[in-house]
């Protein structure tokens, strides 16, 4: 029925997110109100038919794997394949982390044999996307492309990592040297597609020479070799990097076109089930413009806010600009504004905190103001 | 395997009482409080009192009951050994086997499912009360006490008691008389449907019960009566606590507002006794501009841009800018278009309120006043008046304009 797999590389964790990845990877990063990141791809995957995900770990994966579990929030829990969380295997020649994708591969190589399905989406474990991963193997099967990458359409002076292709007879299906005429370099997502069986040819080929980097190498000097074509994704991305994007990101989900497009009916996000009661608001209460998930009690003031489950904002509270994660509390009198508070953080009455949506103020998990 | 304890959930009954809400779905399977459906509460207190294997009796429109349940994991009823069982009537060799005639019967039926496990006592729960209880405690009361069967009561206000299954205990909690809704209640101790049994004594009268042709095969009114007069131990276990029996329209529309008391209610927000339900996955839910949200709960997935005020919304809710709810239950997928007014009613799932309706009204004291219902998916057109205690499950009948 479906000939995918999928393998997320969730090891990384951007220094960028500052307090957010004090105790967790980029992946694990909690998001929309009752998500963690990587629920996103591993939704993407599942909704395209995917029931065989290797999640590739590195350090610091507690949290993550406190999450996924057992993958049966997912319907990942199986008997045949399923979800792997793939550790390093730890030797005495190799005690730094790993220093690039092609790395990684290298590190559950023998995984990466025992995968049953003929195409494999790479993907990094910091996209914020719901993508039809099903229609990009089906344009990666038309085009006869050796490895399809998916491409946000270029706007605006949007930074990040982007990728060179040059206009040919069919569109955009070469992948050209940059600075060539007619070469145009497009944002990303860091999502791939390409068959197990070069998969392997390559994750061996690179290891064989020392190549670790996936972008460096295999998207550089090696992809003359390569025909490499684009597959442009039109809906809402965003790949996490740093606590200013955190803050945008979550605040663009206050945006009703955004959220249909992450939250498309088609392709429901899944995530760890708590069997949280409905969320209670106060008689005197106020919420406009927000987003909110399940299990709150609100009784104070919210405005512009992402409140992540059971969080408690009391009466006589204000909360403009936020985002308060799973647990945090509000106490009477206390207002905040611009202000990312990590789980169970409690706020004492009275207490006034301000940030600015350029540098949000982010407050580590369990903190007690 | 031997379990010391099983659970029975007697899931079957049709909830007639409940009309328009259950001409599709068994009562157990019908959405409470925003979050859960009826049969949460049984199964989340079985969970939560240490009984791994349960075997949950239906008949009546039991398939999406059954796709409710399916293997019990919101519950951590998938077990290896015991777990989460659906029992439905079956046919036996010779063609026999028939459907469930009474509470007993049901058990009668399925008496070979209990006796796999080798259980020394059997739990008769039912589908249809709202109540946290830990069945442990039962169960230990009922050992010490070394009774064949103990009762779960609770005391009821004495002019309603005659609804109720009363008994009268002594002082040690031995039950001395039970009479099934009795004229002129003896004293306020009302039975609350749940019972634990010793199961060899149980499978006895169960066997003489099914004999006995002029039984009704009720627990109430034949199994406990049967034996007090055979001369058995039965004792009383006395549950203080939120308890409510929501087999009608008024005892549901009461028990959802129950729950908007946060310290009230069935307490779904005290987490050392937590209420497991398989929930659909849906976004947070989301407030406009304008929204006004009041002594309300609200549920993953919906959007409310209007006035929400004393109400209960299930996932999926839709209220658009100038609507205004107040005093309702709005099941799953409800969408109440602007300008339109829905007051004390229950709106079962994916009903279409159409701008300027108006459903229900507030109390006016008069007899004919009730909670108004709209069964599930029907569209009540724009600007239609739905009055106060109708119950639409028709699209184009009741005297009003419906589409």
């Amino acid at each position: 029925m479906n000939n995918l797999h999928g393998i997320i590389f969730a090891y990384e964790t951007h220094p960028g997110l500052r307090e957010l990845t004090a105790h967790r990877n980029t992946a694990s990063v909690p998001y929309g109100g009752r998500y963690r990141v990587i629920d996103f791809m591993l939704s993407s995957l599942v909704n395209a038919g995917t029931d065989g995900v290797g999640l590739i770990v590195e350090a610091g994966y507690q949290s993550l794997l406190d999450h996924v579990g057992s993958g049966k929030d997912w319907d990942l829990s199986r008997k045949r394949g399923g979800l792997r969380i793939l550790p390093p295997f730890g030797s005495p020649e190799k005690n730094g982390r790993y220093r690039g994708r092609m790395d990684a591969l290298w590190g559950v190589f023998s995984y990466l044999n025992t995968i049953r399905q003929d195409y494999v989406v790479l993907a990094n474990g910091d996209l914020i996307a719901s993508l039809p991963l099903a229609e990009l193997l089906e344009a990666h099967l038309l085009s006869g492309a050796d490895i399809t990458a998916v491409c946000a359409r270029p706007h605006g002076d949007a930074g990040g990592a982007r990728i060179p292709f040059s206009p040919n007879e069919n569109g955009l299906t070469s992948h050209g040297p940059a600075g060539t005429a007619g070469v145009r370099e497009y944002p990303r997502l860091e999502v791939y597609i390409l068959s197990r069986q070069l998969l392997l040819s390559l994750t061996e080929h690179c290891a064989a020479r020392g190549i670790f980097s996936f972008s460096g190498d295999v998207l550089g000097p090696m992809a003359s070799a390569l025909k490499i074509s684009p597959w442009f994704f039109e809906g809402y991305a965003h790949r996490l990097e740093s606590a200013q994007g955190y803050y945008a990101c979550s605040m663009d989900l206050l945006n009703p076109a955004i959220r249909d497009s992450l939250f498309h009916p088609a392709r429901a996000v899944k995530t760890k089930d708590r069997s949280d009661p409905s969320t209670y608001y106060g008689p005197d209460s106020r919420c406009v413009n927000s987003l909110v998930a399940d299990g709150c009690i609100i009784e104070g003031e919210v405005s512009r806010c992402v409140l992540f489950r059971g969080v408690r904002v009391e009466k006589g509270a204000k909360v403009t600009d936020c985002i308060l994660m799973q647990g945090s509390a509000v106490s009477a009198g206390a207002a905040l504004k611009s202000v990312i508070a990590d789980k169970n953080v409690l706020v004492h009455p009275g207490r006034m905190l301000m940030g600015h949506e350029t540098y949000p103020l982010v407050i580590a998990k369990n903190t007690v103001i | 395997m031997k379990k010391e304890c099983i659970a029975m959930l007697l899931a079957g009954g049709q909830g007639s009482r409940l009309y328009a809400l259950t001409s599709r779905v068994a009562k157990p399977a019908v959405p409470f409080g925003g979050k859960f459906r009826i049969i949460d509460f049984p199964l989340s207190n079985c969970a939560n009192s240490g009984i791994d294997t349960v075997g949950v009796l239906t008949q009546y429109r039991p398939l999406e009951l059954h796709r409710y349940i399916g293997n019990g994991q919101p519950w951590d009823l998938d077990r290896s050994d015991g777990g989460v069982h659906i029992l439905p009537p079956y046919v036996r060799e010779g063609g026999s086997g028939t459907w469930y005639r009474g509470t007993a019967n049901a058990i009668y039926q399925n008496m070979d499912f209990i006796q796999q496990y080798h259980p020394d006592h059997v739990l008769v729960l039912s589908g249809d009360h709202i109540y946290k209880m830990d069945y442990a405690k039962l169960l230990r009361q009922h050992k010490k006490a070394g009774a064949a069967c103990t009762v779960s009561v609770l005391e009821v206000p004495r002019q309603e008691a005659s609804r109720f299954g009363i008994l009268s205990a002594d002082q040690t909690g031995t039950i001395l008389e039970f009479e099934e809704k009795p004229a002129v209640p003896k004293s306020n101790l009302a039975s609350m449907g749940i019972y634990v049994f010793r199961w060899e004594t149980l499978r006895a009268y169960l066997t003489a019960d099914e004999a006995d042709g002029s039984s009704g095969h009720d627990f109430g009114g034949d199994i406990i009566p049967k034996m007090l007069a055979g001369g058995e131990k039965l004792t009383a276990f006395r549950f203080e606590g939120y308890w409510k029996d929501v087999g009608t329209i008024d005892s549901l529309w009461d028990a959802n507002m129950d729950l908007l008391s946060v310290k009230g209610g069935v307490m779904i927000y005290d987490k050392r006794w937590p209420v497991y339900t398989r929930s659909p996955t849906r976004p947070p839910h989301v407030t406009g501009d304008k929204a006004v949200l009041s002594h309300s709960i609200v549920t993953g997935g919906c959007q409310v841009s209007g006035r929400v005020e004393n109400s209960v919304l299930f996932h999926s809710v839709l209220v658009e800018e100038g609507a205004q709810v107040r005093y309702s239950i709005l099941m799953p997928g409800v969408v109440v278009q602007a300008g339109a007014r829905v007051e004390y009613a229950i709106v079962a799932e994916g009903a279409v309120i159409g701008g300027g309706a108006a459903v229900g009204a507030p109390p006016d004291g008069s007899d004919a006043w009730g909670v108004a219902v709209v069964a599930g998916g029907i569209r009540v057109a724009p600007y239609a008046v739905v009055p106060p205690g109708a119950m639409i499950q028709d699209t184009g009948k009741g005297g009003v304009q419906y589409e």
